[in-house]
């Protein structure tokens, strides 16, 4: 088996591997660089659990090869924080008690960002859609969808203060 | 750390002479790789998978791109779905089809990377942007070692995964030839739930021409009721000449359930794909006809 050489920005830095060619990118997000808050789930792109950015969009960490992603920024939810504060759309999963076990909620999050990033104001009909390649078998959905509602409206508070 | 996918050796060739130069060596051994949304969910002993040994991105190729050319549209075959989504091209009128198909396909988190070409080469029977391109007569691209060739879309498909690509071959683009504006296009999909990720328990594509009330033209592609995606032409033929009533579509829709040849299977039996295929052709007929100002 020959290792490819990658070079891939993560949260912020760039890391230069070597991976083997059937490496997923959630394989190398959570094995080489230890970013564990990823979670697998099906591994077969049904949960929508290991969602991360890559440049900007929502993707399935567990259907892109590692290879894949060469050259390309991706965002994870360690990456999301900025100094000892949590991110708007962290702060509207917690004060709108949008999770329960909490396993689903980095996919959710990550989906949920992605989607704020390219459309700042989603109507309901919008998150629902976007959210649903993300499956949560405990809370249920309306909690996220208030939530990501709650986060887009501070956010452009923020963005307006 | 277990390695998930066995593969040997992960290519990235610069330009399609590498590409196909790649593919040629390792012939049935090698694979394109381009979303890899297909490619990824295969698991071991999976009777494909044993055989990928190489896989090849061709990612580096440029073959993300729409574009308007003076009688046609190309699609780059490594566009991403929810490019052709967004397109203001395929909004309106004619190619309307290719959009709704687009917005059907999977969810928004796999269109990113999924692409149009993976979805055709991929050669499901229920490969949802199949139907509004069999519909709209698409030419396909390909390359191999003896240069490029063009593939009508209906003699692309051959068998259930299974295309007319030879394996040292590259889908390049999708050219669509420009319709007229008294064209109008639809897609509907019938899957379980609406709203969630699933294949097609049926999906159809039509296209209708139509001058005041009279059909010149007309096209009903059927998607998950055979082998592969097809043309149902006995139906089609109904409606070539006809005045476009009610009882005209009715009578083309039964006959396009006719022409279907489902099975049954975990998604629903084939006596109740056969009844969805004359509703969704019935629907989409009329969704057509609105769409070409009738």
């Amino acid at each position: 088996m020959k290792k490819v050489d990658i070079k891939i920005h993560v949260n912020g830095d760039w890391y230069e591997l070597a991976v083997d060619p059937g490496d997923r990118l959630i394989d190398v997000l959570r094995d080489q660089l230890d970013l564990t808050g990823t979670k697998e789930g099906c591994g077969e792109g049904e949960c929508g659990a290991c969602t991360v950015n890559l440049d900007g969009q929502a993707v399935l960490s567990c259907l892109i090869l590692a290879a894949q992603a060469d050259g390309c920024k991706i965002l994870t939810i360690e990456g999301l924080q900025r100094g000892p504060e949590l991110h708007p759309m962290q702060k509207a999963f917690v004060s709108e008690s949008a999770l329960q076990c909490g396993y689903c909620t980095p996919g959710m999050i990550m989906a949920a960002v992605a989607l704020i990033n390219n459309e700042p104001e989603p109507d309901e009909n919008t998150i629902r859609k976007n959210l649903s390649n993300n499956l949560c078998r405990c809370s249920g959905y309306d909690r996220p969808v208030k939530a990501v509602l709650k986060a887009a409206n501070d956010m452009k508070e923020d963005i307006n203060a | 750390m277990g390695v998930y996918f066995q593969v040997e050796e992960y290519h990235r060739p610069q330009d399609l002479a590498q590409a196909v130069d790649i593919l040629s060596r390792f012939g049935n051994r090698a694979k394109v790789i381009a979303g890899g949304t297909d490619i990824l969910p295969l698991r071991p002993g999976v009777k494909k998978l044993d055989t990928i040994h190489h896989l090849v991105d061709i990612s580096k190729l440029g073959l993300n791109f729409v574009k308007k050319e003076n009688d046609h549209i190309c699609i780059g075959a490594a566009t991403d779905i929810n490019t052709i989504s967004a397109s203001p091209l395929f909004l309106s009128g004619p190619y309307g089809a290719l959009s709704d198909a687009a917005g059907a396909h999977s969810t928004a988190t796999i269109r990113n990377r999924a692409t149009v070409g993976g979805n055709l080469c991929n050669a499901s029977s229920c490969a949802d942007l199949a139907l509004p391109l069999l519909v709209m007569d698409a030419m396909l691209v390909a390359a191999g070692p003896k240069g490029a060739r063009h593939i009508p879309i209906e003699s692309f498909f051959k068998g259930a995964n299974f295309s007319a690509l030879n394996k040292e071959e590259v889908l390049l683009e999708i050219l669509i030839h420009s319709c007229s504006e008294k064209t109008g296009t639809s897609f509907l999909k019938l899957r379980r739930h609406q709203t969630a990720i699933d294949m097609a328990v049926v999906n159809v594509a039509t296209s209708l021409s139509c001058k005041k009330n009279r059909c010149e033209a007309a096209g009903i592609a059927l998607g998950a009721v055979a082998p592969i995606p097809f043309r149902a032409k006995k139906a089609e033929s109904v409606l070539v000449g006809a005045n476009l009533s009610k009882e005209v579509i009715r009578k083309a829709s039964a006959m396009a359930a006719e022409e279907a040849k489902p099975i049954d299977d975990v998604r629903a039996t084939a006596a109740y794909r056969k009844k969805m295929v004359a509703v969704l052709v019935r629907r989409s007929l009329e969704n057509s006809m609105r769409r070409c100002g009738q």
